[in-house]
């Protein structure tokens, strides 16, 4: 069982931007197709590890992106993951 | 330039028209676009596969370019359109409203003329002209006394693509600013060859192409958009987000941009934009800045020939005009050509109002534009062309 997280954005352009950004970091990151779990406005999330997301969207805020939501997935093999949304607002 | 492919070198077929479209094109300009399309030709934004992905960060890439060329920090603001009179129409359309007055520059092209022109004919707005002098300059006194209170936007065709003049930008954003009006420049033949920096003039909106002076294939250009400044979209569609609302979204840059987007064109527009960054875009102006003065010193010695537009030690974007005596101007570009090899552009050029600033309407000029990769040797053989052609007109 791996507990994953993903960051989903409002429209692609800020999901590309915050690759290039976090590029820059030593974060570590991919991008991904959004799980059909997970309902979002736009086809490519981030996914992380669940104790770099705060860090992550700290960065991504200070560069003024716009983001969507965050998510917490218990994943386990190909099985429906289990989706817990997170509240990382201030 | 690299030369196997390029009959063109050749004094057979000497370019100067680079004010139409530039060439001949890095090398890198004509592989990008073939390599996007055999190897990254996925739809941005559309799915999430990696070669949407790879189209995605191209497009990405491209913004943050054309966004340092501006010197632009967020490339949210910069938006894909098919090439400058398509971002002019973006930024016209989206930013006028009923009963508003537009004040625009005798020099400005058919792609600003005609849209401004149509909505004045529906009664949607109504304009003024700021005359320009005879070297295509235009009139910062009459522009003072043109404001009224419903004026909403000054549009300002940067260099002239008939006389190379260049607009006091700096005088005109001011004088605009100072009346709470919105300045829209038309780069067509300045961006990629002249600087422009946008956050030091407080540019509102900036028009490009990408096939001029920044050296990329023809479809592409754009419109940057200062921040806080919301336009209304003249198009609206699929974006690849948001798909479940039948309203486009707002955000930038998807707000001004629908439909799948040029990706093979701007493929070939980045490397362009690469080309003129390691270049350094100083370089180019100064090159053509020299290559101006030259070929306008070349043309002022032969008699019968009268040169329009900014004298060879004035700073202008690289296009010089003339006429020969009463000699029709297509029949000195058809000799130019049948002749010698050399390809111009002659007639109005799609701006009848800049012709009769200069008093050459309505037959218009014969314009040559050199580039970036014309040299001395190139204006030299143009030169005694022109020469023999005098010669013989004046026989």
């Amino acid at each position: 069982m791996v507990y994953s997280c993903y960051i989903t954005f409002p429209t692609t352009f800020f999901a590309i931007r915050a690759e290039s950004i976090l590029k820059k970091e030593s974060t570590f990151f991919k991008m991904v197709p959004v799980p059909r779990t997970i309902s979002s406005s736009c086809g490519t999330a981030l996914r992380c590890d669940c104790e770099d997301i705060e860090s992550i969207k700290d960065t991504l805020l200070q560069n003024e992106l716009e983001l969507e939501g965050f998510y917490k997935l218990k994943e386990e093999g190909l099985k429906t993951p289990i989706v817990e949304e997170l509240d990382l607002n201030e | 330039m690299n030369d196997a492919n390029e009959p063109c070198r050749s004094k057979l077929n000497l370019y100067f028209d680079n004010a139409a479209t530039s060439w001949p094109k890095p090398e890198e300009v004509y592989r990008a676009p073939e390599k996007q399309m055999r190897q990254a030709c996925g739809n941005p934004g559309r799915s999430g596969h990696t070669r949407t992905l790879d189209a995605d960060r191209l497009l990405y890439e491209t913004r943050e370019a054309v966004a340092k060329l501006f010197n632009v920090n967020d490339p949210a603001r910069i938006v894909f359109a098919l090439n400058a009179t398509d971002a002019l129409n973006i930024a016209i359309k989206g930013c006028l409203t009923s009963g508003d007055h537009v004040l625009y520059t005798a020099m400005e092209h058919n792609s600003v003329l005609r849209p401004l022109g149509g909505l004045q004919r529906n009664g949607f707005i109504t304009t003024t002209t700021i005359p320009c002098s005879d070297k295509g300059y235009p009139n910062l006194e009459f522009l003072e006394t043109a404001y009224r209170k419903e004026t909403r936007l000054l549009v300002i065709n940067h260099a002239s693509n008939v006389t190379g003049s260049i607009a006091p930008l700096e005088a005109m954003v001011k004088s605009a600013h100072r009346h709470n009006v919105m300045v829209l420049v038309d780069a067509a033949q300045t961006a990629g060859s002249q600087k422009i920096d946008a956050a030091a003039l407080g540019l509102d909106m900036i028009a490009f192409t990408g096939h001029k002076s920044l050296l990329g294939p023809t479809g592409t250009g754009g419109l940057y958009v200062r921040p806080g400044l919301d336009l209304k979209p003249l198009r609206e569609g699929g974006t690849g987000s948001q798909s479940e609302l039948d309203q486009h979204p707002e955000s930038m840059p998807e707000r001004l941009e629908a439909g799948t987007l040029n990706n093979a064109g701007l493929a070939g527009l980045l490397e362009g934009l690469k080309y003129i960054e390691t270049a350094g875009i100083e370089a180019i102006q100064d090159h053509e800045q020299k290559i101006r003065i030259y070929l306008y010193e070349r043309l002022q010695e032969l008699s019968g020939l009268k040169l329009y537009g900014p004298a060879s030690d004035q700073p202008a974007a690289s296009i010089v005009s003339f006429t020969i005596n009463n000699t029709d101007c297509g029949e000195i570009g058809f000799i130019l050509e049948s002749n010698y090899g050399i390809l111009c552009r002659t007639g109005l050029h799609c701006a009848p109002l800049a012709h009769k600033a200069i008093g050459s309407f309505p037959e218009g000029t014969v314009r040559l534009s050199p580039g970036y990769f014309t040299t001395r040797d190139d204006i030299d053989y143009l030169g005694n062309a022109l020469k023999e052609i005098t010669t013989l007109i004046q026989k």
